[in-house]
């Protein structure tokens, strides 16, 4: 289980998150919704620590991070248990696809290097790369891309996956086979935590969804209600504009 | 003037003996330069506390003065402060036992670590920020991140900048002979004036210097092809 309580970060005098609460179980999808500059990035960089809290708790099960005055081995026990796939995908653009998703469990895991290498095959078959093993990040498409860095996230078996808007810097005909990728992966019920701006996409695959909007949580609930019935009217508004015709179908 | 074209070739040959020390001053001052160069980086980019401000003092002064004068500056000052700390400590050694080589090595290693430490910085600017982040959070530490990917990347990235930086420290390294050690142009400098004929020996001492330079370029453009092989592009 994930909790986070009473986050906040400020940049400078701008305060981008004012304190968020939010519970993740365990195998359970959770979206991420809102406008631009409502800090949901933030907040979800703030999970794995990219971005440093200026205040709150971070815990997944047990561990817990108190954000006032984090160690840094927290903080790297913190990285350990979270994996990201980043909007711009962020492959290390000098390794090819497998190392990529070797690299983790070999510097980190301290894996023999037959069995990171075996593993890691295995992952990019699974998100339908298994021709593309030796390709540079240069070589490949953005969807593919973007399918290695989600095989790098699921290489570490960590507790949760943090998805950062994986299919923004995509163009619309390589979105489905990234989206079909994760879609797959949330059946197996890993714990995801997904920022994203596809919202019937967040409808079909979260179990949970939050809106956020000026860096506090507005609503959240079941998709079903969220997207149906919302209680707020912000919400309501901020939705009306993609339940009458969905971008695309997937 | 006549040229006498048959010792220019003597020439080249008499030099040769002088080319491993113009190599070895160029080679140590160029990697003990790159070391210091990474850490002055390093401090400045990481903003080190107190060190960042020394990194960027050493940057200021040292470009900020000719590489001729650095030499002549610790050639003086090496020898009182060695000889000083001697007659105090009561030490056997002297300054005299210093091999005048030695002061082109250290004195070129800090000028050339002032220049690299731009050259690596702008390699190591070159590398996006995300690649940083995604070695953090595949739970790699800062250490782990820039020795395994950001490393590997600022130096191809540099690299251009680092074979410029290594001719001229091949061309700088004639400096030293106002320490007594004989390099190429030293030794240029000696057959010219026990042959009387100066301008054949500054030839073969040209084309020594252009052979080397050459073979220099050469060999960086085979290691830029192998190191930015990833950027390429293509669809494999």
């Amino acid at each position: 289980m994930i909790r986070l309580q009473g986050i906040r970060k400020a940049f400078g005098k701008n305060e981008v998150l004012k304190g968020i609460d939010l519970t993740v179980d365990k195998g359970e999808v959770v979206a991420i919704l809102g406008p631009s500059g409502s800090g949901k990035t933030t907040l979800l960089r703030c999970i794995n620590y990219l971005e440093k809290p200026s205040d709150g708790e971070i815990s997944i099960d047990e561990f817990a991070v108190n954000c006032r005055k984090p160690a840094k081995k927290d903080i790297h026990a913190l990285r350990r248990k979270t994996a990201m796939v980043f909007q711009q995908y962020n492959l290390f653009r000098h390794k090819t696809a497998l190392e990529n998703v070797m690299e983790g469990l070999v510097v980190v895991k301290k894996l023999p290097k037959a069995e990171a290498r075996q593993k890691s095959v295995e992952l990019l078959e699974k998100v339908g790369l298994g021709d593309k093993l030796d390709a540079y990040p240069s070589q490949l498409s953005g969807g593919q891309q973007q399918r290695v860095g989600i095989a790098r996230a699921l290489a570490l078996n960590p507790e949760v996956i943090l998805f950062d808007e994986p299919t923004s810097a995509l163009d619309p005909e390589l979105v489905g086979e990234v989206l079909a990728v994760i879609r797959k992966i949330a059946k197996e019920g890993i714990t995801m935590i997904i920022v994203t701006h596809e919202m019937s996409f967040a409808q079909e695959v979260a179990n949970h969804i939050v809106f956020m909007e000026g860096g506090a949580v507005v609503e959240e609930g079941p998709p079903k209600t969220i997207f149906q019935s919302p209680k707020e009217e912000r919400t309501r508004q901020f939705l009306a504009r993609f339940t009458s015709d969905s971008a695309y179908s997937i | 003037m006549k040229l006498d074209f048959s010792f220019i070739w003597t020439a080249c040959v008499g030099l040769l003996p002088a080319v491993p020390t113009t190599l070895k001053i160029t080679v140590v001052s160029v990697l003990c330069g790159l070391a210091i160069g990474t850490f002055v980086a390093l401090c400045r980019m990481y903003r080190v506390p107190v060190l960042h401000r020394i990194a960027a003092a050493y940057v200021t002064v040292i470009r900020g003065t000719p590489m001729l004068t650095h030499l002549l500056i610790l050639y003086v000052s090496i020898p009182l402060v060695v000889d000083g700390l001697a007659d105090r400590f009561d030490w056997s050694f002297r300054s005299a036992q210093i091999p005048m080589i030695g002061f082109a090595y250290l004195s070129f290693s800090i000028t050339a670590g002032a220049y690299l430490s731009e050259v690596v910085r702008s390699g190591l600017l070159a590398v996006n920020k995300g690649q940083m982040e995604a070695a953090h959070a595949v739970g790699m530490t800062t250490v782990q991140g820039l020795r395994r990917i950001v490393f590997p990347q600022a130096f191809a990235a540099a690299l251009p900048n680092l074979t410029n930086s290594l001719i001229g420290m091949l061309h700088g390294s004639t400096l030293a002979f106002t320490v007594s050690v004989v390099d190429i142009n030293a030794q240029a400098e000696i057959l010219a004036t026990t042959n009387w004929k100066f301008f054949e020996a500054y030839l073969a001492a040209a084309l020594l210097f252009w052979g080397m330079t050459v073979l220099i370029e050469r060999l960086s453009a085979l290691l830029e092809r192998r190191v930015t092989r990833y950027n390429r592009g293509g669809v494999a």
